[in-house]
Order: C-alpha cells, then structure tokens, then sequence
C-alpha cells in the first residue's frame, strides 16, 4: 500500500469516526491533486471556474462520503467520484474539454483507466511540487514515498547515513507541505 | 466561499452512518416479500403447486425471474459504489434472458402455432401483467429511495436495475400462484411486465440516483 493510500485511508477512517481535524486534514491534502486533475482538463478554463469544479467535487466527496468502505483503497473512490463530478461539471458548461473526455458510458464501464489517467495526473501535479525542490530532496521523496524504495539502498546511492537521510526527508515533505498550502490559498 | 471556508465547513459537518449493504439488501427484500405475501395469503399459491414445479418448464418460470431478481439486486448493490464497474454485472444478466429466449425459441418449435397465443385471453393478460406490475410498485419506491444513497457511476443503469431487481422479485413471486404453463405465455408476459417496469424505473429514477 502506498504511503498516500495509507494517509488518506487512515484520516478518512477517523473522519468517519466523526474525527473533524482528520476530515480538513484529508480535504485539504485532496484539493491539490483536484486541482491538478481539473487544470488539466480545463486548462482554457479561468482559475475561478477551474475553482468551482474543484469545489462541486470537494462537495460530492462530502456528500458520498459514506460510500466508501474502509476494507476499501481510497483512491479508486476518490479517483472514481472526481471523474464523475468532472465530467458531470465540464457537460453542464459545455466547455470544448468536455470533448475529450469522450463517451461518458465508455468511461464509467472503464473504471480502470480511469484511476489510472487520474492517478497519472496527480502524479504530474506532484511532479511538478517535486520540481520546486533541489534535486537530492526530490529524489529522496521519489524514492522512499513514489518507489516506495528501502531506506537502506536510497542511503548507500546517496552515500548517506539513514539518520541524515530521515532528516533529508523530513525536510522535503515539511517543504511540500508548505507548498501545497500555498497553493491552497 | 473560498475553498478553505468550505473545507472547514465540511470538516465541521457531523459524520454520517457508513452504508451498510447488508441492511440495505434487506430492507430491499422485505419490500419485496411483503406484497408478494400478501398476495399470496389472499389469492393462494396454485393448486398442486409442488407438484407443477417437478415439470421443469413450470420450475424455470419461477426460477428464471428469481434468477433475474439475485442477479440484478447484486448489480444494484455493486453500483452503490462509484468505482464499481457497471458492465460485467450486467452481461451476467444476459443469462436468464438468454434463458427465456430459449424457452420462447423451445414453445415455437413444439406447439402447434394455434397453441402459441391459446392462453393469450385478455383477462390472463391483465391478471399476469397487471399482477406483476402491481406488486413492482411498493419494492421498485424502496429500492430508488434505498439505493439511491449510493454513488454510482451510472445512474441510469441504476435506476434501472431497481425496476429489474422489483419487477423479477414481483414475478418470482406472483409464478407461485400463476396457472398459466405456457412458456409462449408466460415469457412474453412476464417479460413485458419487467421490461416496462424497467424502463420506467430507468425514466423515472434516474434523477433520483443522480448526484
């Protein structure tokens, strides 16, 4: 299970404990992948529209929350849900990027890629928080959270100690976390 | 409201109750059941009807739409979920459909073509039919305010197999106390019964399922 997975898993299962904090926490580390998926499809589209979208699916993720099982991987519900609400969003304003979404039945029934074309967009969108890093930190976060590689390897090839790695990697996320804040506001 | 403000708002929103399937499904056959009892308490099961059912032609008119009813009522239940798959739960369904061609196909070629329409008298047809789509009525309003709780990421399949999942259970139901063994009969009519269920819970549910 991928450490994502198991994060928003984890605050997800809280939140439907009636945890509110795990509920904002889970909300608030979604939105940048939302935005990512959304700016992609809508890249013609003002950020304030691009916005909306992202807020009709924050709001549907809410609404159906309740449908996800926790003996369940989140991110095929998640993945699932934001597609729905995309396409939903880009049919009723007719946008052109609509088009390319193609037949919605043929979508639904391939739930699959789907998750997989969302999956590779968030990816992107980490990718390119990724980018704001300097290069060794960014290597270290692909490595021990993207490959999901051992501590031990990443160390060796770095020709660092784990302990410094730890560090390194602490570092790197808190740096992403204040990333992916700012883009929140 | 900025995205912020409303993820504090929704994180401020009490947790709602996980879906629970298992009583979902039974709420579902209970609606179901509860009509068909009725019916049966008043109207009575056919006379000699453990008898009837050893013909396997009478058994496959019960047999068929029970078989429909499980098949659809566990599609139902799948696209709850909106990363469900919609298509392969449905092509099982082509099963007892298939079925029914075949006993349809199976009349054509053993009854003399006078025997295909025999029973095909205006009240057996308002009685089979309209018996069907009565008792479709009460489980087909559960099934779309039960299921619709769900997300599915097809709507309109959804709102479908609730008229299917009704109407098969309805005419599961009402095969126990129908006399009428002719296969030409009962698959036409019964099917008619389902169909039209279907389509109209497929047009007039769908809102319901939407979200």
């Amino acid at each position: 299970m991928s450490d994502t997975e198991s994060l928003w898993a984890g605050w997800m299962q809280a939140a439907n404990g009636g945890d509110g904090q795990a509920y904002a926490r889970f909300l608030h580390a979604v939105t940048p992948v939302l935005r990512g998926i959304v700016r992609a499809r809508g890249a013609a589209l003002s950020e304030a529209a691009r916005e909306d979208i992202v807020q009709e699916v924050l709001l549907a993720i809410h609404a159906k929350r309740h449908t996800w099982s926790e003996d369940r991987p989140i991110r095929p519900w998640l993945f699932a849900i934001t597609r729905h609400k995309v396409i939903d969003a880009f049919r009723r304003i007719g946008h052109e990027a609509a088009q390319t979404l193609g037949d919605e039945a043929e979508m639904v029934v391939d739930a699959g890629h789907e998750a997989a074309l969302a999956a590779r967009e968030a990816a992107e969108e980490v990718e390119a928080m990724l980018g704001q890093l300097d290069p060794e930190a960014a290597e270290i976060v692909r490595a021990l959270k993207l490959r999901e590689e051992s501590p031990a390897g990443v160390a060796e090839q770095l020709s660092i100690s784990e302990g410094t790695l730890r560090v390194r990697l602490h570092r790197a996320m808190k740096k992403l976390e204040g990333l992916g804040r700012r883009e929140l506001r | 409201m900025n995205t912020e403000e409303l993820i504090a708002r929704m994180a401020g929103a009490p947790a709602p109750a996980p879906l629970n399937r298992g009583r979902m499904a039974a709420q579902f056959l209970a609606a179901v059941l509860v009509p068909v009892a009725l019916f049966l308490l008043l109207a009575g099961t056919r006379p000699g009807l453990m008898a009837a059912l050893e013909n396997p032609v009478v058994a496959l008119k019960t047999l068929l739409p029970a078989l429909a009813f499980g098949l659809s009522l566990a599609a139902l239940m799948r696209l709850t979920r909106p990363e469900a798959e919609a298509r392969a739960p449905l092509r099982l369904l082509a099963l007892p459909a298939l079925a029914a061609l075949g006993l349809l196909v199976l009349a054509g070629v053993t009854l003399p073509p006078a025997g295909w329409i025999a029973e095909y008298t205006p009240f057996f047809i308002v009685e089979c039919a309209g018996s069907i789509l009565v008792l479709s009525i009460a489980p087909a309003l559960v099934a779309t305010r039960i299921f619709a709780r769900g997300a599915s990421p097809a709507p309109g399949v959804s709102a479908a197999l609730a008229g299917l999942a009704s109407a098969s259970g309805a005419a599961t139901g009402y095969s126990l106390f129908c006399t009428q063994d002719n296969p030409a009969f009962f698959v036409f009519w019964y099917g008619l019964a389902i169909a039209t269920v279907t389509l109209a819970a497929a047009l007039f549910a769908r809102r319901r399922f939407a979200w």
